[in-house]
């Protein structure tokens, strides 16, 4: 566990970076700081790795003052990760990610055999190891930049807006992954970013910070969103964070119609493929046979807020629920849909990834991906 | 130079031995101050970067000494060197040379990415240990580069040391210029030349081993 203590950031000209601070970070989850530029979330994420000292106050890891360790040898146990990657341009990715058990002193075949697994545990094939960064996506780089960080093994991570030079698109898969990893990892991940969305998406426990490091609110996403602690942090959160907080409810809780021989929904039929998977909505009064897309989603891995988009998307009011091969498996109603957002919600954030069915799934890419069949761009393993 | 043709060439076939006596002499003045430079503009960068102090100070000496006339520096060497030695000439071409290479070495190790030098620190390197397997490693380009230009200059103001007794191929220009006989200066401005594009075709190999990774670096903006 991390935790601060009244930790606090002067800077030598009298400008306050941080008041004071206190703060646990729970081991094994994900805590999220999130502010507007100049809040102090990077200065408080560097007391950590001593990369930045407290003027007051103090920071514990595991009980101990990080101010007694030698710098170098903390922050070999701590991972590190920030916005640009970092990685160093003249070593092979490999090389890079092997960063730190060289450092360790590690034998050259030993450090470079961690480093390819974990080439694969972020998703990178092989090949990828004999590149050199510039020859890798911004998105490949900085899923390098997380191999990187996680080389030793080290219980804390450190995470300074990682995602958010890339674009939308990737950023979400990147997110995906992240949770992926923590969901096999358990890691003490501190997490900086200045993206409220990205805060309630990726953690366990937020903390919505002010100027100088003064805390808002602290809480899970679940009930950041919905119980905000006052209108600054309202606002912060934006609009629509009722519907927003659905994101974090599993779609499990909708009541399915399974499928039977009727596909009919007052003047629409749904149309299947011969492996079942759903073609399009068919208005039956039309002259011509039309297709309308049918929006699905998967109840086992996506949230209340796809099904009720999926829901709202179709023409005749139904979602349609699929399984992981896109087969339909039953409808959802608008009604269903809405009787289940009145059940009380779990907020289980980062528990989207499925638990139960074992075989194959395509990874928790599907969450993001729902509504834009193109996905297997990062779960395809 | 009435009749006197640009090039006898059995002059220059007459003199294959002493040419080449010329070329290896004249490599030697040239190309030894500049590895000495580079010798020395390593530690004196990796100083400088570290304690940025140092550098302005340190950086103007160079540049006074690059902006004096290198025969005056000759002259004023003879004394301590004495005339048609080897490091009468070397010693300036030195001087020269860390005026390129120094500046360069600084700019190289400062050019690396501030998330890099981040992420290195935070990856757990000591200040020291990040600039010699980080910072420096990523500044073999710009190490590189400077030199190029230093060795080609140096090549080039080596020839003015003929005019103290030790210029290797520079000695053909004044012996030419004597004699009124264009032939051994033509054969001279030819081997300088030949002697600096060799030496600027090896760097150029050297970079493509040093830093594959900087090869096609530009445009792919990382």
């Amino acid at each position: 566990m991390i935790r601060f203590e009244g930790a606090g950031k002067r800077h030598p000209d009298g400008t306050i970076a941080v008041e004071g601070l206190d703060l646990d970070v729970p081991t094994g989850r994900i805590t999220v700081l999130v502010g507007p530029s100049g809040c102090g979330k990077t200065t408080l994420l560097r007391m950590v790795n001593r990369m930045v000292e407290p003027t007051s106050g103090r920071v514990l890891l595991d009980g101990t003052d990080v101010a007694a360790l030698e710098p170098a040898k903390l922050r070999r146990g701590i991972g590190y990760v920030i916005q640009q990657a970092g990685l160093f341009p003249h070593r092979k990715v490999i090389d890079n990610i092997a960063t730190v058990p060289y450092l360790l002193g590690w034998d050259r075949k030993k450090a470079r055999a961690r480093a390819a697994e974990l080439l694969e545990l972020v998703g990178l094939a092989p090949e990828t190891g004999k590149r050199y960064p510039f020859q890798l996506s911004g998105g490949q780089q900085q899923r390098v930049g997380v191999a990187r960080a996680l080389a030793a093994d080290p219980p804390v991570l450190l995470m300074d807006e990682p995602f958010s030079a890339v674009d939308p698109v990737v950023r979400a898969g990147l997110q995906d992954e992240l949770l992926r990893l923590q969901s096999e990892l358990h890691k003490t991940v501190l997490f900086v970013t200045h993206d409220i969305e990205e805060a309630v998406r990726l953690g366990d426990q937020v903390v919505v910070l002010r100027e100088q490091g003064r805390i808002a609110q602290l809480a899970d996403p679940h009930t950041l969103l919905t119980t905000p602690a006052d209108d600054g942090v309202a606002a912060f959160l934006g609009r629509d964070r009722g519907l927003r907080g659905l994101g974090l409810r599993p779609a499990s809780t909708v009541a399915v119609r399974p499928v039977g021989d009727g596909l009919r929904y007052g003047g629409w039929e749904l149309a299947l493929d011969d492996e079942r998977r759903p073609i399009g909505w068919i208005d039956r009064d039309a002259v011509t046979a039309e297709l309308h897309p049918a929006a699905g989603y998967r109840p086992d891995t996506d949230t209340l807020r796809t099904a009720l988009d999926s829901a709202v998307l179709s023409p005749a009011g139904v979602a349609v629920a699929l399984d992981a091969a896109g087969r339909a498996t039953g409808t959802a109603s608008r009604e269903a849909v809405l009787a289940a957002l009145s059940t009380p919600g779990t907020g289980a954030a980062g528990e989207t990834a499925p638990s139960g069915s074992g075989e194959a799934e395509p990874g928790p890419a599907a969450a993001a991906a729902a509504g834009d069949p193109t996905d297997g761009a990062t779960g395809g393993r | 130079m009435d009749d006197e043709p640009i090039v006898r060439w059995y002059w220059i076939g007459d003199h294959l031995g002493y040419l080449g006596n010329l070329l290896a002499d004249h490599a030697v003045i040239a190309l030894l101050p500049v590895l000495i430079g580079l010798l020395l503009a390593v530690p004196l960068g990796l100083t400088c970067t570290r304690f940025p102090r140092l550098y302005q100070p340190l950086s103007a000496v160079f540049n006074i000494v690059y902006a004096l006339p290198s025969l005056a520096v000759f002259v004023v060497l003879i004394p301590y060197t004495g005339l048609a030695t080897q490091a009468t000439v070397m010693i300036p071409l030195t001087f020269y040379a860390l005026a390129v290479l120094l500046p360069t070495t600084v700019d190289g190790l400062r050019a690396v990415p501030d998330p890099v030098r981040q992420a290195a620190t935070a990856m757990g390197y000591g200040p020291w240990h990040r600039l010699t397997s980080v910072e420096l490693p990523a500044a073999v380009p710009y190490l590189i580069a400077g030199l190029r230009v230093a060795a080609v200059s140096s090549i080039s103001l080596a020839s003015v040391g003929a005019l103290v007794g030790r210029g290797g191929l520079g000695y053909l220009f004044v012996d030419g210029f004597q004699r009124t006989f264009p032939t051994p200066i033509v054969a001279g401005i030819a081997l300088i030349a030949v002697l600096a594009l060799a030496v600027d075709l090896l760097l150029v190999g050297a970079r493509r081993l040093l830093a594959p990774w900087a090869v096609r670096e530009k445009g792919a903006g990382s």
